[in-house]
Order: C-alpha cells, then structure tokens, then sequence
C-alpha cells in the first residue's frame, strides 16, 4: 500500500503537468488488450531515444541471505526499426567487476548476445534462446529485462480496477507456445501505461511470481528542444512465492536522450567499455 | 486398594459396565483422526542437533528433502525417438500433478546443458525437441556421453537407463503422487520399462500399508485367538470377556495416542496385536472363576474367591509387562517411545480391566445359565478329556527327566549358551527402510533396478564449510574437493559424487572451445568466479545454490550413494577422514555430513544405544519386580533365568543367520523382558506354594511341571498363535514381530519349564534353606 501512496504522490507532483493533454485522457474501455500492452512495453522498456541507469540487485533467500549484483546500463533504440542495443558492465560483486554483456535485440526474433570474461579476456556470444531463464541468479528473466515479443501472447482486457489509488486496466496474458508460466495478469495504470503489478501462474495454475513496482519517479530529461518528464520504474520487486526468494531492483542516476551512439554497442567496447558513459 | 475394586465391581455390576462403555466412546470418537508418519527422520526429535543440521542445509542449499525417481530402461538404449518423446511428456505431464515442485523436475527435458557451438555458447535444457534424425540423436548422445555431470545421474554408462527426479512438497504425499505417476506411464511399453523408487514413495506406501496390514492382522489375530480360546475352555463367555478387555485396552491406548496428537508410526501399529495377547492374562481370572463356582456354586462367592486367588499373579505379570513397555520410553527414537507408552497404558487398562470389568461381567450372569455352560463345558471337556490327559501324563514324564537329568540339561544349556554368545557376536546393526518391503515387492524391484543401472537412491551431503567468504571460488579449495571426490568414488556403494568443482571444470572447456584438455580446474579465484557468474547468467539458479552457498563459503558435496544399509555411509565418512588427514582443507575448512543416508547411519547407532540403555533399564525393572514378588533375591534371580536364556538365543540365531538387527527386532528384545517373565513367575510362585504344602521336593517339581505347566504351554501356544498370523503381513517388520514374538513365546515357556525344576534341584541347597515346610 505505502508503494502505492507514494507513486501517486510523486506522479500528481510531476507527471500530470508535464504530460501532453491528449494523453490525459485515458482511452475509451473498447481498448483492446494487445493495445494496451504495445503501449504498456513502449512506456516501461523504450521510452526515450536512450538510456543510461545504475542497477542494484538484491536477490535475498526465502531466510534472508543477500547476494548483490551492481551495473551500469546503457539502451538506445534504433530510430529506424523498432531494435534496440543493450550494454551491460557489471560492477559487483568484486571478482566479476569489469565482466561486460551486449544485446541487439529484434522485436519479433531471437536477439544477438554477446559475453566478455576478463579473466580469461574472451568474448564470447551467446545463445538467445534461454530468454525465459533466469537473468544473473535472480527472479527476473531476461524478458522480464527487455520486454516479450508481444506477438507471443494473446492478450484480453479482463477488467478495469483501481490498486491502490490508480486505476488500471487488468490485461491476461496467455502464452501461444509453451513456456514456464501459462498465464499473466498485469496491472496497467491507465495514465502511464506502466505496469504496476504482474502476476505468474504456473503449469499447476498456481501464483509463482509476482512483480510490483515499488516506485515510480519521473525523470525530466530533454526531448525535442523541450523538457519532457518521463515517468520510470525505479524500485521493483519479483517474488518467486514458491520459494520464498525475491529480487528487489534499484534504478539510480537514470537519465535518458544523453546521446548515445550506436558505435558504443560493439564488440570492440566489450573489452573498453566506453569511459565517457561508464566509469 | 484392588479388593476395594472388585468389591465395587461385585457390588455394582452395572455402573461398572457402564463407565466402562462411555469412557470407551469417549475414546473411540478420537480413532477417525488418525494420521500416520513413516518417515525415518522423525524417528529422532525435532530439537536433535543431527535434525536441525540437516535441515538448515536442505535450507542453505534449495535441497528438496523429499525426490521421487522414475526410472526408465531401455535395454536397445534410451536415447532413441520413442523412448526421448515419452520422457519429454512424462516430465511435462509429472510437472502438472499438484505436489510436484515443477521448477526442480530433473530430466533430459529440464537439465541444463552448458554447451559451445559455432563459438556460441548456450545454457540450455539438454533436450529441448525430440530428435527427429539420425544425426541429431547421435549428438544428443554426444552431449549425454561427454558430460560427467550426467553420468550416472541421468544417463547410466552403457546408455540404457535413465531417470527423471521429481521432487515434492514436504507436504505432499509421496504413494498418492506416485500412483498419478504410474497412470501416466504408458500401457504398452514397447521395450520400454519403468520403475518408481525413492524415498518417499518407500515412506508413504509403507504408511498405506501399515493400515491395511493393522486392519487385518488385528481382526486375524484377534479370531486366531478366540478360536484358541474356544478349544481350551469352550466358553463364548469367557472369549467375549476376554475380546471386550482386549477391545478396550486398545481402543483406550489408541484413543489415548491419537487425543495426544501422535500419529501412529510402524511400531505402535502394531500394538493391537500385542494388546490382544497381553489380554490374555484375564483367562486365569475365567479358569479360576470357574473352578471355584464348581465347588461354592454362588456366584457372588465365587467371584469374590477367584479374584483373591489369582490378584496377586495377575497383578505381577501385567505390572512386568507394563514396566517391560515401559521401559522402552528412554530410548531417543520417538515412534518407539511412544509405542512403549501405549502398550504400557493399555496394560494397565487391562490389569484395571481384570479387577473392574471381568468381575462385573461375571456378576450379570445368570447362575441358570452359568450352570448349564458349566454342564456343556464339563461334558466337552470330558468328551476331550483323552487327549489333555495324555499331554499332562506326558508333562509329568517330562518333568521327571528334568529333575533327574538336571546337571545334563545344564551343561546343554550352556552349550547352547556359548553358541549363542558367537551368534551375538556377529550380529549387524542395521536399518534398511527399503528392506522392510518384501524383496520381490514393486518399491524394492526397483530401488534394486535403479542402483544397479545408476548412480543410487540413497543421497548424503558432505559440507565444506570454510571461516572465509568466497574461499569456494579458491582454486586450492577446488582441488581439495575434487580430490576427496575421486577417493569417495574408490567405494563400491558411492555411484556418483557431485560439487562446485564439476560445473566449474566443464565451464572451462566450453568456454574454450570445448577442448578437453581445459577439463580442469583453472589458476585464478577470479575465473573461478567469473566462470560461476556466467553459468549463473542463464542457468537455473538452483544449479549453482545446490552446490555452493551464497556468500561462497560452503560447498555441498552431493554423494548418490546405491545402498540404504548404514555400512555405505560409514565407510563414506571413514574415507573422508582418511583423505582430509592425509590433505587438510585451506583455511581449516571442516567438512560435516548430512542427507538421508547419513542420517540413517544416526539413527542406527540411536537405535543400538537406545535399545541397549532401555534393555538394561527393562531388566532391572523387571529384577526389582521380581525380587518384591518373591521376597528373595535368590528366588527372584532364578525366575529370570529363563527368559535370559532365551532372549540370549532368539540374539544369537539372529547372529548366526545374519539378518539384519534392525529396530523392530531391538525393540523386541525389551518388550519380550515384559511379556515372557511371565511363565517363570506363575512357575515359581506355583511350586513355592506346592512346597510349601507337601515339602517333597521331586513330588513338587513334577507337579508343577504337570498342572501349571500346562497352563503355561496354553498361554504361551495362544500367545504363538496370535502373533503367528503377523506371518503372512507383505512388510518384513511385521513378519519379523510375528515370528519372534511366537518364538520369545514358545522358548521361554519350554525354558521355564524344562530348566527350572532342572535349577531348582541343582540349587536346592541355597534355594530352599529359608522355605517353610
């Protein structure tokens, strides 16, 4: 719940004034499920031209052990296509400091990875296929990272509910092949289109996983020769409630439209990560 | 105190009776909660430091304590399209069933497979589609062959077997989930077999069983004894009193452990049968009843006659058997303690029986009818008479040869002795769970099948727990786990051994191309640790928890081990210990075992210890009583004899033909203490009496040897009989119960009466200086 007052209170500060007046206006409930979805990725995994986070980890054990994960992200997205290029330099913990992870990744095919290993200077790609696997130890995947292609589930508009104090669209998500999970629910805020909760069910039909986000702040960074406000996920959780385990996710320094160039996404930075974005 | 019962059971028959049924109800509505626990680890308390280890590890380490096993054979080789696309819809199929933990189901379809090709590398399942073409199962083949990690776990070595693991909830039960399991497999098997093993399905269809076997034997051995019964004294009456006492100790006692929240476990399943048995004792109150009715010929008189008469007996041998029960509650292993303490109470019920119940069921009789079943009895009993007489005329004979060749059948004895020490001294103290099924029964066919083909059902832990985080990713560290490894693999019953050290080996292959050569640990903690955060990028993360802790300073060392027999693991521990003496561990690292099988090895000292300290408690328990019964130590020590003798043979033919001392036989040794002292007591008590009386030493020996001794073979007979039926259970620990509570039985009367009047005669001297005459 306190999550929940505090999103709220962060986006009546910021958010309303400073987004368009159409947008406002939350579509009509003949919105379509697959609709609200697209908007739902396009707001919560490629807002902006670029971006550029600190990431901290938390994966904490059903009886409280920590293991951190901390990196630097950079995304840009293709202006021509819907691609977009992930770099990852991972920070800690200490003896994989410098460890570096590529993505291109294609909105209706396999992406292309590619992995740097410093103690033995390699760089190696790697297979795309295990999307569904679990992205470094913790309870998100990979998709869970960068986004599902969308055409990989049939979507329905269940109902329209508030939780907490935002309304939102309820979205069933049903995978056409499959895959670790047969069913998901989303929470989608009607205004931001970001999804404020989901939850997993599994083969059983039981609850697996659920995501929340636990905070939403919006960024202000400049789009078109004007100051736009970009409302962003920085705190999120994914409870594996079979085992007790969870990943709590930190966003700190977020900033987006910083520049980037596609020529940072190469095999050559793997090795030097570029220092300008990364230090 | 006990006159003043039977007064008021003589005086107020009814209200008796009736308190005797309410109380009954009262009980009897607790039986439908019954629940029942078969599983070996709660056989030590929650609070044990071997418990509590063992569960923090399965905690620190995601181990799932509860994994089933589906074992799959095919002897042209599993890896072929048939028997791969079954295993793929089994192992989806497994994973629906409610229970089941579906993200750790282990098969083709599930394993991951770290694997470079065409410079990419992929942490996938090992089989993600059935192979359609010839090439593509030979590389499947490949991946299986090349692997250690899956030899012997998931793929045995000549290709022919392999198994999905299928975890539960600690929640679940095991036979319900395996039954599901075996519907699902296919009914043609097209060179396909398949076995189910693991421990919980020993566990739950050995709870199941355990019902079955305690809904029939009882009632069985329940109609076995009536029926005895009704050849010895041919009275319904008496059966009926005797079947209403048995029927109220048991449905008190269980009643009474069910109230208290126990669950029934193996052993006090069986307390029906020997509550049965020990209800017997009130047949003496019958006899005597009877006898004296005979002669007065008023009721009243005659109950009141016969319960002085045989109170003091009655009252002796039940408190022995119930100290004997008793005396079980100091052992550590709680199934047993609590079997102790119910049969204990539900003696005690029956002694309280004896003194309440049966004078007042004999109080409703009508004394018309009394007359005529004593008419009918007497004119059977002449009509059987021929043959009675024969045995007496026979016993009187036998007590003859015992007085006169007394020294002779003491020198046998202790022959006899001597052979039986040898025999105890090669007794093996063994618990074998998956030996208390029948050795063609379905569980232990393929237990067998799975341990001869893969790496074991029997899982241990060995911990490496270090004073420093990260020391797992130590390279020195690495080398020393693997080393103990290889020397663990050098035992015949350790199938396969699995750590840290074999993911961290063959990522360095693959991450060099799959060269062989690079099979080995490398030089650096940080490509130890970069190596691992790799692997951890994209495999399941139970991989990685499984074998390392997360602050990296335990290591899990999982050993399959293909024997559940004590002796695997204690030879896995004595190998440890002579490898990390000859290499210590970096840091002072220690190593401590855990899992099942270790924990098995726990229990096993508990249950010889444990055994050992409630004997001897029972046999000084036992001593004392017999010492205030006969009011002399001489006396008392001799009344023991017998049933020394005895328990020092049943030891020794277990000895000698090498079953296994598991813990229903421990158990029975002190139990027996209670149950077989019996004989000697009413042969002791019965002769000082005679003696007392006609002060003719060899008249009163032959005497007793004649009457009481009869009676003695009649109860030892019915005993036998009740027990004998236990035979013919499908679960070895009944069998065994059966067989050597018959046999406890049948010894200690044949001793009581052949080497007591032989004693006496030897000891006379000593023994008969304070006897009046």
């Amino acid at each position: 719940m306190k999550a929940h007052y505090w999103i709220a209170f962060v986006l009546s500060l910021s958010l309303l004034p400073a987004t368009a007046p159409g947008e406002t206006q939350p579509p009509g409930p003949q919105i379509a499920g697959a609709e609200i979805m697209e908007k739902e990725q396009q707001a919560f995994y490629s807002q902006g031209k670029d971006m550029k986070a600190e990431i901290r980890m938390e994966l904490v054990t059903a009886d409280g052990k920590k293991r951190l994960r901390s990196l630097t992200m950079l995304r840009w997205n293709d202006p021509g296509s819907k691609d977009q290029k992930y770099f990852l330099y991972f920070r800690e913990p200490a003896d994989v400091r410098g460890m570096t992870f590529m993505v291109w990744k294609y909105p209706a095919r396999e992406s292309d990875r590619w992995i740097y290993v410093p103690a033995v200077d390699l760089v190696r790609r790697v297979a795309a296929r295990d999307a569904r696997s679990s992205f470094v130890g913790s309870d998100f995947t990979y998709e869970d990272i960068s986004g599902r292609n969308l055409a990989a589930d049939s979507h329905s508009l269940l109902r329209e509910e508030k939780l907490g104090d935002r309304d939102c669209y309820v979205v069933e998500s049903v995978p056409k092949e499959p895959t670790d999970y047969v069913r998901r629910l989303s929470w989608i805020d009607k205004i931001t289109f970001l999804p404020l909760k989901e939850e997993y069910y599994d083969v059983q039909k039981e609850l697996t996983r659920v995501f929340t986000a636990d905070r939403i702040e919006s960024i202000v960074a400049a789009a078109g020769g004007e100051q736009k406000s970009f409302p962003t996920v920085t705190r999120r959780t994914m409870k594996n409630l079979k085992t007790g385990h969870r990943t709590e996710v930190a966003f700190t320094a977020v900033a987006y439209n910083i520049g980037l160039q596609d020529a940072v996404f190469t095999e050559r930075y793997l090795r030097n990560p570029p220092e300008r974005w990364i230090k | 105190m006990l006159n003043r019962l039977v007064q008021f059971a003589i005086a107020r028959p009814k209200t008796v009776i009736g308190a005797a049924v309410i109380i009954t109800i009262l009980f009897g509505s607790q039986l439908p909660k019954i629940t029942t626990d078969t599983d070996p680890k709660h056989m030590l308390p929650i609070t044990s430091p071997v418990r509590q280890y063992n569960d923090q590890v399965e905690r620190e380490f995601e181990l799932h304590p509860d994994v089933l096993a589906l074992g799959i054979v095919n002897e042209r080789g599993v890896v072929n399209k048939q028997t791969l696309g079954r295993i793929a819809d089994l192992t989806s199929q497994i994973q629906r069933i409610p229970g089941v933990i579906v993200r750790d189901v282990t098969g083709f379809t599930t394993i991951d497979d770290v694997t470079v090709q065409g410079g990419e590398l992929a942490v996938r399942p090992l089989l993600e589609r059935v192979p359609q073409s010839e090439e593509e199962l030979a590389s499947l083949r490949r991946k299986l062959f090349e692997n250690p990690a899956f030899m012997n776990r998931i793929i045995s070595p000549d290709g022919k077997a392999t198994a999905i693991y299928i975890p539960i909830e600690p929640t679940a039960n095991g036979k319900e989930i395996a039954d599901r399991i075996r519907k699902l497999l296919p009914d043609r098997s097209d060179g396909d077999r398949f076995y189910l093993a693991g421990d919980p399905v020993a566990r739950d269809t050995f709870g199941a069983e355990m019902f079955r076997q305690m809904g029939l034997f009882s009632p069985i051995a329940g109609m076995v004894m009536a029926i005895a019964l009704w050849f010895m004294f041919r009275s319904v009456l008496l059966i009926a009193a005797n079947m209403a006492a048995a029927m109220i100790s048991i449905i008190w006692s269980m009643g009474l452990l069910i109230w208290l929240g126990y669950p029934v476990h193996i052993m006090s399943s069986m307390s029906p049968v020997f509550l049965m048995a020990i209800a017997t004792d009130t047949v003496h109150i019958f006899n005597e009843f009877f006898f004296r009715y005979r002669e007065v010929g008023k009721k009243k008189q005659a109950v009141a006659d016969a319960m002085a008469a045989v109170g003091t007996p009655v009252l002796y041998s039940d408190l022995t058997t119930a100290v004997g029960f008793a005396s079980l509650a100091i052992t550590s292993i709680i199934p047993v303690r609590i079997f102790g303490l119910a049969v204990a109470f539900g003696t005690l019920v029956i002694l309280l029986m004896s003194f309440t119940l049966v004078p007042a069921i004999l109080m409703l009789l009508s004394e018309k009818k009394l007359d005529k079943s004593i008419e009918v009895a007497d004119n059977k009993a002449i009509g059987a008479g021929a043959p009675i007489a024969g045995k007496a005329s026979f016993l009187s004979r036998l007590g003859e040869v015992c007085v006169r060749r007394g020294k002779i059948i003491a020198a046998l004895g202790c022959v006899l002795l001597v052979i039986s020490a040898a025999g105890i001294y090669r007794i093996r103290v063994n618990n074998n769970m998956v030996h208390w099924f029948k050795s063609n029964s379905a569980v232990r066919s393929a237990d067998r099948e799975m341990n001869q083909r893969l790496g074991g059902t029997s899982t241990a832990y060995l911990v490496v727990q270090s004073p420093n985080e990260n020391a797992m990713k130590d390279p020195a560290m690495l080398r020393e786990i693997e080393g103990l490894q290889r020397a663990l693999e050098k035992a015949p019953l350790v199938g396969k051994t699995f750590s840290v050290v074999d993911y961290v080996k063959w990522i360095n292959r693959v991450l060099h191309n799959d060269d062989p050569s690079f099979y080995r640990i490398p030089d650096s903690l940080e490509k130890v640790g970069q190596y691992l955060f790799l692997f951890g990028m994209s495999a399941k993360p139970s991989d990685l928890n499984n074998v390392v802790d997360y602050p990296f300073q335990k290591a899990n060392i999982i050993l399959q081990l293909k024997s559940w027999d004590a002796g695997a693991m204690k030879d896995v521990l004595a190998k440890t210990a002579a490898y990390l003496n000859a290499h210590p561990l970096p840091a002072g690292a220690t190593v401590k075992p855990a899992g099942i099988a270790y924990f098995n090895l726990v229990w096993n000292q508990e249950v010889l210890w444990g055994m050992l300290s409630s004997f001897f408690a029972g046999v000084a328990l036992v001593l004392i009583l017999l010492f205030a019964q006969t009011r002399s130590l001489l006396w008392g020590g001799l009344s023991f004899l017998p049933l020394l003798f005895t328990i020092a043979i049943i030891y020794g033919v277990v000895g000698l033909t090498g079953k296994d001392f598991d813990m229903p036989v421990a158990v029975l040794s002190t139990l027996s203490l209670g149950m077989a002292i019996d004989f000697a007591i009413h042969f002791v008590a019965r002769f000082r009496k005679r003696y007392g009386e006609s002060a003719d030493l060899q008249d009163a020996l032959i005497w007793t040897v004649a009457r009481p001794g009869k009676g003695i073979f009649l109860n030892a007979v019915l005993f036998a009989l009740g027990f004998s039926v236990m035979v013919f259970a499908d679960l070895t620990p009944y069998i065994t119960v059966g067989v050597f509570m018959a046999s406890i039985m049948l010894l200690s009367s044949v001793t009581s009466v052949i080497y007591l009047p032989g004693l006496i005669q030897l000891f006379r001297k000593q023994l008969l200086k304070g006897e009046k005459r």
